[in-house]
């Protein structure tokens, strides 16, 4: 086993690999940007080591500078998270030349299962049914393509993944406009600004299912998960297992997933990702070669540990357990927790989460990126955290969620708990009867008029009676103190209010 | 004591006076609370009215006070000069959340069709276009590629043509 690994990304991630990291005896080091520097990732890791600028491409997504740090800190492997680095198969090569092991897929399965027009052919030839799509040519070429196929289509990141950069085009007068915005997103997020184009199914469904494979052509899976709760591509809520698969359609569906991870000879744990169509019919979309934001779902409800199963694949070369000891149990949700304004077109928010509170629900799992005075920078993905709920059947699963929500604080920076708490009501969320499209074909229209309704009277009261109280007073009060550069967080904190003990005021 | 908020594009005003032994009467747009509170650590609060009993958790940000009362959060902006917030989105030519400008589409004196991309603002990997709000000429481009801008800067100022 390892003594020392790079964990080479921030957030709730890094801390996520972090803990099992320090679980089973390996020391993780973390890495941060200056945006980050004192982050949560930086304080749950005894070691961090300072990469560069905030910038993503002079931080987390420079190889030069993590590699460095990786053998500076006398690490003995890299692991990547999601997002940043993880699917690029320059920086798992770069990683393998230095000498330090990748855990994660080798850089030829993240080549091939990255480049998604290449991982399209693969699963066609695995006997996987794909979704008809187009690539390569010009915005001309593509647009002949799209008008073959019929629109609307899908343009996606060919080097893409977790919906970034992704857009659904109507018309071909849209096309140019999305091709231009979406490959310069591609290549912001992904380095890279190839592009390609897919039929979008109709009211179709995500459903992906988790693989272990040991490099060596034998692999597993570890059930589906439902993530068809999506806002504009990206997931909101996911759970496992999925309300509309079925023990035959599992079946089918696990059994492809499988033979793609065996085929390719799949190294360490990866996602494949269907569209699951009304009639039953399921898609090949894509394959995510990483940890994916959701897999705490499916650890929740299988038991396993599967940054533990990534770490020991990559150190011992062989699945650390069998098929037959997936048993899942229950059910389990995630949402997502997101420094966005819901109410104002979910804008992203940065900032200060002056006051964080994660529920302490005996049925929640929290995945936290942030504590009380943390910064929430600009620079980065405004994700502040996962709450999972898990129970015995779907509807525990789904109230143990909707409580943790109820009781989660994220004050300072406004972030989209209203719409979680919202959706997580819905009755539509209740019954499991949705596609990707739902939420913003009708779920945001009724979310609007709450989220623009007026704050009722008595929250009103309370503030104006903690101004009348004194509650705030001091002489910072009434300022930016966010503006302020040279200000420390606790600094921040103090100034944010004077806190007052009852008496004193 | 008086004080106003906004309240996302309503403005709020609530009147407190203390009726003594921590009782409060608290006119909320002219709504009526009669309401005990009891100040807890971190400036939280505990009401007591004739609907029941209720911790209200409070956090201050500069001007804006986050409010969590029954499972619900609320974001007021205490506001001194008892305007409401201009309308922002009308216009469509100020930084709408903090960002990086990638691109600047236009250029003093241009002539712009309405719906026509002006410039481009990435966050948390997500870019968004700002667009002509109706047409016109541009009077004033504010926005320079790679720098950071906060919300509400003025970006681009656009006038009407002829």
């Amino acid at each position: 086993m390892f003594r020392r690994v790079l964990v080479a990304n921030r957030g709730e991630i890094a801390c996520r690999v972090a803990q099992t990291l320090q679980e089973m005896g390996v020391r993780p080091v973390a890495v941060f940007s200056e945006a980050d520097r004192g982050a949560l990732h930086t304080r749950v890791m005894d070691e961090a080591v300072e990469i560069g600028p905030a910038e993503p491409r002079a931080s987390y997504l420079n190889a030069d500078a993590l590699i460095a740090a990786a053998k500076r800190a006398g690490c003995e492997a890299v692991h990547p998270g999601y997002g940043f680095l993880s699917e690029n198969a320059a920086f798992a090569e770069a990683v393998e030349a230095a000498g330090l092991v990748f855990i994660g897929p080798t850089p030829e399965q993240i080549r091939a299962m990255g480049d998604k027009r290449a991982a399209r052919a693969l699963a066609a030839e695995a006997g996987v049914p794909v979704v008809p799509g187009a690539e390569g040519g010009d915005g001309e070429a593509l647009a002949r393509a799209a008008e073959a196929m019929g629109w609307p289509v899908v343009v996606k990141a060919a080097l893409g993944g977790g919906g970034k950069g992704m857009k659904v085009v109507a018309d071909r007068a849209a096309l140019a406009e999305a091709l231009e915005s979406a490959g310069r997103v591609a290549a912001a997020a992904f380095g890279d600004a190839a592009l390609y184009l897919e039929k979008r199914v109709e009211r179709a469904r995500h459903v992906e299912v988790q693989v272990l494979g040991d490099g060596r052509g034998a692999a597993i899976h570890l059930i589906e998960r439902e993530c068809s709760l999506q806002r504009r591509h990206q997931k909101v809520i996911e759970e496992c297992p999925s309300p509309a698969v079925d023990d035959a359609l599992r079946e089918r569906m696990t059994a492809a997933a499988v033979a793609l991870a065996r085929r390719v000879r799949y190294r360490g744990a990866g996602t494949i990702e269907f569209l699951l169509a009304p009639d039953g019919a399921f898609y090949f979309l894509e394959m995510n070669t990483r940890l994916q934001v959701e897999h705490p779902v499916t650890e929740m409800v299988t038991g396993h540990d599967l940054v533990r199963a990534q770490v020991r694949i990559a150190a011992e070369g062989r699945l650390p357990f069998a098929q037959h000891d997936v048993v899942p149990r229950g059910h389990a949700f995630e949402a997502r927790v997101y420094a966005e304004d819901a109410a104002r077109g979910f804008l992203p928010q940065a900032g200060e989460a002056v006051r964080v509170r994660w529920p302490r629900q005996p049925f929640a799992r929290v995945d936290a990126g942030v504590e009380s005075a943390d910064a929430v920078p600009v620079h980065y993905d405004p994700i502040l955290g996962k709450i999972t709920g898990f129970g015995a059947t779907r509807d525990q699963a789904l109230f143990h969620l909707t409580a943790a929500l109820d009781e989660a604080r994220l004050h300072g920076i406004v972030t989209n708990l209203p719409f979680l708490r919202a959706l997580a009501r819905a009755p539509e969320v209740r019954r499991g009867a949705f596609d990707t499209e739902w939420i913003e074909r009708e779920f945001l229209a009724a979310f609007a008029a709450v989220a623009t309704a007026p704050a009722p009277e008595l929250a009103v009261a309370a503030a104006a009676l903690a101004e009348a109280l004194g509650v705030w007073q001091g002489p910072a009060a009434g300022t930016d103190v966010a503006a302020a550069p040279t200000a420390t967080p606790a600094d921040a904190f103090r100034a944010a209010g004077r806190w007052r003990q009852p008496g004193l005021a | 004591m008086r004080t106003t908020w906004r309240d996302g594009d309503r403005l709020r005003e609530a009147v407190v006076e203390a009726r003594g032994s921590g009782r409060y009467l608290v006119r909320v747009d002219g709504a009526e609370i009669d309401v005990a509170a009891e100040l807890l650590p971190r400036g939280d609060l505990r009401l007591v009215t004739a609907q029941g009993v209720c911790v209200a958790e409070i956090t201050a940000h500069g001007e804006r006070r986050f409010v969590h009362l029954a499972g619900q959060d609320f974001v007021l902006e205490r506001t001194r000069d008892g305007r409401a917030r201009p309308a922002v989105a009308a216009g469509g030519l100020e930084a709408p959340m903090p960002g990086v400008v990638t691109r600047v589409l236009v250029a003093a004196g241009d002539a712009v069709r309405r719906g026509q991309p002006l410039v481009a603002i990435e966050a948390m990997k997500m870019e968004h276009v700002l667009r002509a709000p109706r047409d016109g000429r541009i009077a004033r481009v504010e926005a320079r590629a790679g720098e950071m801008v906060s919300p509400g800067v003025a970006l681009v100022a656009l006038e009407e043509d002829g």
